[in-house]
């Protein structure tokens, strides 16, 4: 598996107060492939955005994470290595909100600096080079003037190009979006995911989006993996998931969302709600919400099955959905 | 004459510290949130307002509820002035739904006390009929009578948002303005709140304003489409045709720069480059002349109207109608 920059394997996060234990991030599974752009959807509390954390060692002090986390480094294989020790050397995350993200009381140029000078030892009148042309390099239009700003002063794309030059200043081989472009207006989001797209091709850089628009992950991502209640439920290449999903949330999810050349027909969204992290149903956790439930759903085993076209469901009855499709 | 009759309608805020700016002995900034807008609503039809962040949408929508002044111009529902102070009868005729349940809820109340105070300060029913008319408004928004003694707290996103609408229906409104209502909700739970926002409007003849950035939504709930930019609205035309063949460059840009679920795209297309400017210092002539791909010199000099072939379809772009002179 030496195209794999990134492995996960059963990762569980979980938070423990007073005395109960809860764990939204419940056997985690994903790889990320060189240069590959990975989506993981799902809805908020599906655990998506503490998967993601996890990866980089960002998780709250109250929380524990379990789970084997590989990274390759250079061209070898992937080998174990801590969380928290990859800041600044491979990894990178940007987030949602830019303004709460940014340090305030940091000039941008400053913010941007940082990490070089931290993690790669450049003297100041470099880092502060280096911050000037990364800001360029993400389409910040006068740069030298915009790196003496403070980040209130710029605007909320701005902010958020100043996150993703603050993300590249340390040359990461794999970039983690948690929600980027969901504060954003459409015409700035599809700038973001334009710039997200082409420093992706030109540097070779692995991404993992996460997000809850299936439209937006579906521009920017080779291969999806939907969660749901804290596991994945469906992995596959973004076109064959959409085209034919082999989970019943999928296809419920897809249902609930307006299409933007058609308006017809009914939107389906889903009954009920989300499970509480704090009482998961048994068996696959999907069930009691599921159009095509059977009987023996609900003492299903969660396994991921993976089938030879490069994609897997948890779903133990997927030829009811496909029946439905032919 | 229309139901509702919104006609040059200008807002204007006072920027910045007024006490630094008399100091300083200069006048305080204005800035005009909404700048001259008209349009007109038959009783149960439902009109879409897009655009984006800072283009006065929710201004203009709270001009209507009557939440904030408004400089000038007038609004009319069904023949009655609305622009200056209401009475309370007129109040309950316009109501809204705001984006954030969690935040536009008290959360010291219990729904039932919520909606029943609302009917007994307003005499919508008679006193003893209050428990009665609660019941009723939770079967209106599909949610469970037990539900009637829960705190906000207690309620998922959807729910509080049923909660929300349930309010403003108490009052019996004849316009209902829903801005941002489903921004805040999963897609699963914004699905079913938009079905019942369909439903509400054909079963009690509703008139619906919907207001939201999100074409697709905008296009699942609306009969019209106003797109507003900075200020002031760029195109107002039926649902169908707006989408499919736009007429002002800002309308094409917006909807290449949307992520379609669907349709297969590369990001980063759209012909919107930069970011809108400052609504305090507005370009001479169209507003949006520094980011169009048609900027003639005509657009420095002459501010275009919001004109068309007809009544109903219009469009605020020097360009919009003359058929070859627009690439597709």
């Amino acid at each position: 598996m030496s195209g794999n920059i990134l492995e996960v394997k059963d990762l569980e996060v979980s938070f423990t107060a007073h005395g109960r234990t809860v764990t939204p991030v419940d056997g985690v599974s994903l790889t990320v492939r060189r240069g590959e752009a990975l989506g993981i959807a799902g809805e908020s509390g599906s655990g998506k955005s503490l998967a993601l954390k996890s990866i980089i060692g960002l998780l709250p002090p109250n929380a524990a994470a379990r789970g084997d986390l590989r990274y390759a480094l250079d061209e070898k294989e992937p080998i174990p290595y801590s969380p928290t020790g990859v800041h600044g050397h491979g990894i990178s995350i940007i987030f949602q909100e830019p303004m709460t993200a940014l340090n305030p009381t940091m000039r941008v140029g400053d913010l941007i600096a940082e990490g070089p000078r931290m993690h790669h030892g450049l003297d100041k009148n470099a880092a502060r080079t280096k911050a000037v042309e990364l800001m360029r390099r993400v389409g910040i239009p006068t740069p030298e003037r915009r790196a003496k700003m403070w980040p209130h002063q710029l605007s909320g794309g701005l902010r958020q190009r100043v996150m993703i030059a603050t993300a590249l200043s340390t040359e990461p081989r794999l970039l983690l979006c948690d929600e980027p472009t969901t504060a954003l207006d459409v015409s700035i989001q599809d700038q973001i995911l334009g710039l997200l797209q082409e420093l992706r091709t030109s540097l070779g850089m692995s991404i993992i989006f996460v997000s809850h628009d299936l439209a937006v992950l579906g521009e920017l991502c080779d291969r999806l993996a939907i969660m749901y209640a804290g596991r994945i439920v469906e992995t596959g290449p973004t076109d064959q998931v959409f085209a034919n999903p082999r989970h019943p949330y999928t296809e419920a999810l897809m249902t609930s969302v307006p299409s933007f050349d058609a308006s017809a027909e009914q939107l389906q969204g889903i009954a009920g709600r989300p499970p509480d992290p704090r009482n998961f149903p048994p068996g696959c956790r999907f069930a009691p919400r599921c159009g095509y439930v059977q009987g023996d759903c609900s003492s299903a085993v969660h396994e991921l099955r993976t089938s030879g076209d490069g994609r897997a469901t948890a779903c133990i009855h997927p030829e009811l959905i496909e029946g439905v499709k032919e | 004459m229309s139901f509702l009759e919104v006609t040059d309608v200008t807002v204007r805020f006072t920027v910045g510290s007024r006490l630094a700016a008399r100091i300083k002995g200069e006048k305080p900034p204005i800035l005009t949130a909404v700048d001259g807008i008209s349009f007109e609503a038959e009783r149960g039809e439902s009109i879409g307002i897009v655009g984006e962040s800072g283009c006065g949408k929710s201004t203009l929508a709270k001009a209507i509820t009557g939440l904030v002044p408004v400089a000038s111009g007038s609004i009319s529902l069904d023949g009655r002035e609305l622009a200056g102070k209401r009475d309370q009868a007129l109040r309950r005729r316009i109501q809204m739904v705001f984006q954030d349940p969690s935040s536009s809820l008290n959360p010291s109340l219990t729904v039932e006390k919520m909606l029943s105070e609302l009917l007994r300060v307003h005499q919508v029913v008679p006193r003893d009929e209050i428990a009665d008319r609660c019941a009723e408004l939770m079967d209106l928004v599909e949610l469970p009578q037990s539900l009637l003694e829960a705190l906000p707290r207690r309620m998922s996103g959807g729910q509080r948002q049923r909660v929300g609408i349930a309010r403003a229906l108490a009052l019996e409104p004849d316009v209902l303005i829903a801005d941002e209502s489903v921004a805040a909700l999963d897609v699963s739970v914004q699905a079913p709140i938009l079905n019942l926002l369909n439903s509400l409007r054909d079963n009690l003849g509703l008139t619906l304003m919907f207001i939201s950035h999100d074409l697709a939504v905008v296009r699942y709930v609306s009969d019209r489409v106003i797109v507003m930019y900075l200020g002031t609205a760029v195109e107002d035309r039926p649902t169908a045709q707006l989408f499919d063949d736009p007429r002002h460059p800002y309308t094409k840009a917006l909807m290449a720069a949307a992520p379609k679920f669907g349709v297969k795209k590369a990001p980063g297309e759209s012909a919107l480059k930069g970011e809108p400017p400052s609504a305090l210092n507005l370009p001479s002539g169209c507003r949006f002349r520094p980011r169009c791909p048609l900027a003639a010199d005509i657009c420095e000099q002459i501010e275009p109207d919001l004109i068309g072939p007809s009544e109903t379809q219009r469009a605020a772009c020097h360009f919009a109608w003359e058929e070859n002179e627009i690439p597709a």
